[in-house]
């Protein structure tokens, strides 16, 4: 029996020493891969002009979706804010999900709107569209509003939207996320850049807003959140898109774009069913599906993500709201893995089903479980009196700094793309903060993982998640 | 509350014995050891080129912002506040000071280039006598020699610098150079050259149509579109030629763009061929383009090629018949709009009724029509709703 024992314990740890390899090494890849994607970027970017754009005649629409759910705290402000994006040909689709707050009659006082008979074609099932109304006054004729019944996910709020978006492409954000005035102007390009891939979808950073100073729905100082949690999620999102998706992006396997902001072709999103409503991660979902479907159809596509911060949005402060938010995401990767386990190592969908899907199966989806066995593994052996605390130390201290310059690295490449913040002591409060980061934040998002893992199992209901938001206010820092 | 202090000495006393018998470790924990300075060391390099990184940019704020203000004075005073020059003036005999310019506050490289860059920009807002002393001033200071340098170094970054530097200022570059670099390999590059080419060339400006074998990129039409339709004294050609004879067919999709723009309706004939055309996004496009410059006679032969087109055809010939207004093929538009179960085929049947002004059919239409498709009609009749 000890033998046997001792055999799996060998297998086990044979195992575990490969996998970390294999996580650091791609981890060291993505790094070297996202500095020649940013480094790209940069020098097309300097010879770019986008004053072309906004005044030549065969620039392309797009439609902006914001779906909303009892956002009436700030929804006029934040609807204001999207009018003022500067981009010659759009509208803005703002989608009230059956909101039990006043939000549609502020909205219908505040921008002047009368229902209209509008010919809606649902492309996509949702539930149904009760109005939808536009604006009498000229200054908000850009403004299509769809009042609708609740569909108890933001995902079905988005397909109604798509439903009557009138242009080839459209850009999906929460209507409480802060864009960039440029915004559409720079998730275009990509897209116009192409030279023989088609683009199904583009990308760029989110940044946590909490404490940025921000006036009438406009980022007027960046600064780095002052909250220990959501400072940890400003370092996850800046290592997550500008190492870990630029460098994805390079080798044209970008596993997401983030639900708060993402560019769409609306043909391939619409021929690859929308949005699920089921899905817990709708974002992710939709980009394999689309992936799914360009393949099935020999669409040589190219999803791509830029490395400047577009989009700010407000991060959870409490752990209660953390701990709602990252059990929605881990059971989203469990049943997206789950619904599209025939991709796992299927050479019919190239880079997706020979490098994503195992890329998401191994380092996303098993790296919470691995963690959890390997430290029960751990306090086994260290009751047991089997662990050589030297050596232990000096792994645990090998995992640490590597994680530590990782992210650090994450950073330098972040501010060279961009100066975001103004001082030099904001850049180095933030670099402290990744030395925190493995302690504290780390185990958080392995609990909240094991978590929805388990309600993905069990399978518990679900609704639009109540982020309990605090709302943008007019100047929400002081500068 | 017990607060843990690690001392850096114990630490360092701690994993000593582990350094010093380093041979002796498995080799796990060498690689461990190894990966830990290595990490440690490029955290401490990362910080110092955070360190570099801003500082480099607050230096060349800062020097902007001293040396912007001090060259618009110059600009001023030696260019924009003379009083010896009017519109008549010969320019060349203008004596310009550049020893103004060539203080000692503007002698680095750095310092030029911010110089050249304030030159460019000025002319940019400015014409006339203005803007031929700031090109003379350019010249004076030999910034033109400069450009040139930029425009044959290796690097393509730079000759894109170069390029259009030259360009912004009028400084002459001959076709041999820019030609070959309109169909480089590099899109930048390619797309920096085609547009000089354009502006420079005094003989054949669209020259480059005929050799490019490279697409032409969405962007760089937005890009050419620009300077074709901003740039003066260009000779605009029939482009109905490149229609004919390119086998690029972004180039003629983007000829098509432009025989919009310009309203060249003697270049019919040459769209109407293409409607045989197998790549049906080109069809579409010209569809499209024979129902912006309406040209009438190839309405019947739109409504003949109808049945056996893709769906993205059809809604073009749809919208191409509504354009051109004639209101002959009411009657088609009424069919498809009554019994075609396409949503979108009817709502642009819809509005082509509607464009074509026949009351007494869109009366007829919403007595007789489905709820569904008289709410089609209410939609595209809606002054609001503007798609």
């Amino acid at each position: 029996m000890q033998f046997i024992l001792d055999k799996i314990a060998k297998f086990y740890e044979s195992s575990i020493f490969i996998y970390g390899m294999a996580l650091l090494l791609v981890y060291a890849l993505l790094g070297f891969f996202s500095f020649i994607a940013i480094r790209r970027y940069l020098r097309k970017e300097s010879y770019t002009n986008y004053d072309h754009l906004l005044t030549s005649p065969l620039t392309p629409g797009i439609s902006v979706l914001a779906p909303a759910y009892n956002e009436g705290l700030s929804i006029i402000m934040n609807v204001r804010s999207l009018l003022t994006l500067n981009y010659p040909r759009f509208e803005i689709i703002l989608i009230n999900d059956g909101s039990t707050d006043n939000s549609i009659e502020q909205l219908v006082k505040e921008f002047e709107l009368v229902p209209v008979d509008f010919a809606y074609n649902a492309k996509l099932k949702t539930q149904p569209v009760k109005t939808i109304y536009k604006s009498t006054n000229t200054a908000f004729n850009k403004l299509v509003v769809i009042d609708k019944v609740n569909g108890k996910s933001k995902a079905d709020a988005v397909n109604a939207g798509i439903n009557i978006a009138a242009f080839d492409y459209f850009v999906c954000t929460d209507v409480d996320c802060i864009l960039d005035k440029d915004t559409l102007l720079k998730l275009i390009k990509p897209v116009m850049d192409e030279k023989s891939k088609r683009v199904i979808a583009t990308g760029a950073t989110l940044r946590i807003a909490n404490s940025c100073t921000i006036d009438s729905g406009v980022i007027l100082r960046m600064k780095p959140p002052r909250q220990l949690l959501p400072r940890f999620q400003e370092v996850e999102y800046i290592r997550s898109f500008v190492l870990g998706k630029m460098g994805w992006t390079l080798v044209n396997c970008v596993p997401n774009v983030s639900g708060g902001l993402g560019f769409f072709d609306k043909e391939i999103a619409i021929k690859s069913g929308g949005y699920d409503p089921q899905s817990f991660g709708e974002d992710m979902e939709l980009m394999t599906r689309m992936c799914r479907y360009a393949y099935d159809n020999k669409i040589d596509y190219a999803i791509r993500y830029i490395p400047i911060t577009l989009c700010w949005t407000e991060a959870p402060v409490t752990v209660k709201i953390f701990m709602r938010q990252r059990t929605r995401w881990a059971r989203g990767l469990a049943q997206l893995m789950y619904s599209h386990f025939k991709m796992l190592f299927n050479p019919r969908y190239g880079r997706a089903g020979l490098i994503l899907m195992p890329y998401n199966f191994f380092f996303e989806l098993l790296a919470p479980i691995i963690e959890l066995t390997g430290l029960i593994y751990f306090i086994s052996l260290l009751v047991a009196g089997r662990v050589n605390t030297e050596y232990a130390l000096l792994l645990l201290l090998f995992g640490y700094s590597y994680s530590v310059m990782i992210t650090t690295l994450a950073i330098l490449w972040d501010q060279m793309t961009f100066r975001y913040y103004k001082t030099w002591r904001e850049v180095l409060f933030l670099c402290s903060t990744t030395l925190f980061e493995s302690i504290l934040y780390h185990p958080l998002i392995v609990i909240f993982s094991m978590r929805g893992y388990f309600y993905f199992l069990t399978g518990k209901k679900h609704t639009w998640g109540n982020m309990q938001r605090q709302g943008f206010g007019q100047v929400t820092a002081k500068a | 509350m017990a607060i843990l202090v690690l001392n850096p000495l114990q630490v360092t006393n701690f994993f000593m014995p582990a350094i010093r018998n380093f041979a002796g470790l498995p080799v796990i924990m060498q690689i461990a050891i190894c990966f830990i300075i290595i990490s440690v060391a490029l955290i401490v390099y990362i910080q110092f080129r955070l360190f570099i990184i801003r500082y480099k940019g607050h230096r060349l704020e800062q020097k902007k912002a001293k040396l912007v203000p001090f060259i618009d004075g110059l600009i001023t005073e030696h260019i924009l506040m003379r009083t010896d020059i009017d519109s008549s003036s010969d320019v060349n005999s203008i004596i310009i000071d550049t020893a103004a310019f060539n203080t000692p506050q503007l002698s680095g490289k750095e310092s030029r280039q911010i110089l050249i860059d304030r030159i460019i920009s000025y002319k940019k807002g400015f014409s006339g006598t203005i803007a031929l002393l700031l090109r003379k001033l350019y010249q004076d200071l030999e910034f033109d020699k400069v450009s040139y340098k930029k425009m044959n170094a290796f690097k393509w970054s730079k000759k894109i610098k170069g390029i259009r530097e030259l360009v912004d200022m009028d400084a002459p570059i001959s076709d041999v150079i820019v030609l070959p670099l309109t169909n480089s390999k590099h899109r930048e590059l390619r797309a920096e050259a085609r547009n000089a080419y354009i502006k420079l060339s005094k003989n054949e400006p669209f020259k480059f149509f005929d050799i490019s074998t490279e697409p032409l990129l969405m962007w760089e039409q937005i890009e050419l579109f620009k300077t074709i339709t901003t740039t003066k004294d260009i000779s605009i050609p029939n482009f109905a030629r490149w229609i004919t004879y390119s086998n690029n067919k972004s180039i003629i999709s983007f000829c098509l763009k432009l025989i919009v723009h310009y309203k060249q309706t003697d270049a019919a004939p040459a769209i109407v061929k293409l409607l045989d055309n197998k790549d049906h996004t080109l069809r579409a496009e010209a569809i499209n383009t024979l129902g912006k410059i309406k040209y009438l006679p190839a309405e019947d032969q739109l409504i003949h090629l109808y049945t056996n087109q893709p769906l993205t055809c059809q809604l073009e010939i749809l919208k191409a018949i509504g354009r051109m207004e004639t209101g002959r093929n009411i009657q088609f538009l009424k069919q498809e709009f009554l019994y075609s179960t396409d949503f979108d085929v009817r709502k642009n049947a819809a509005k082509s009724i509607i464009m074509s002004d026949a009351q007494d059919l869109i009366d007829e239409l919403f007595q007789s029509s489905t709820p569904e498709n008289k709410l089609i009609l209410k939609h595209a009749m809606n002054p609001l709703i503007k798609y």
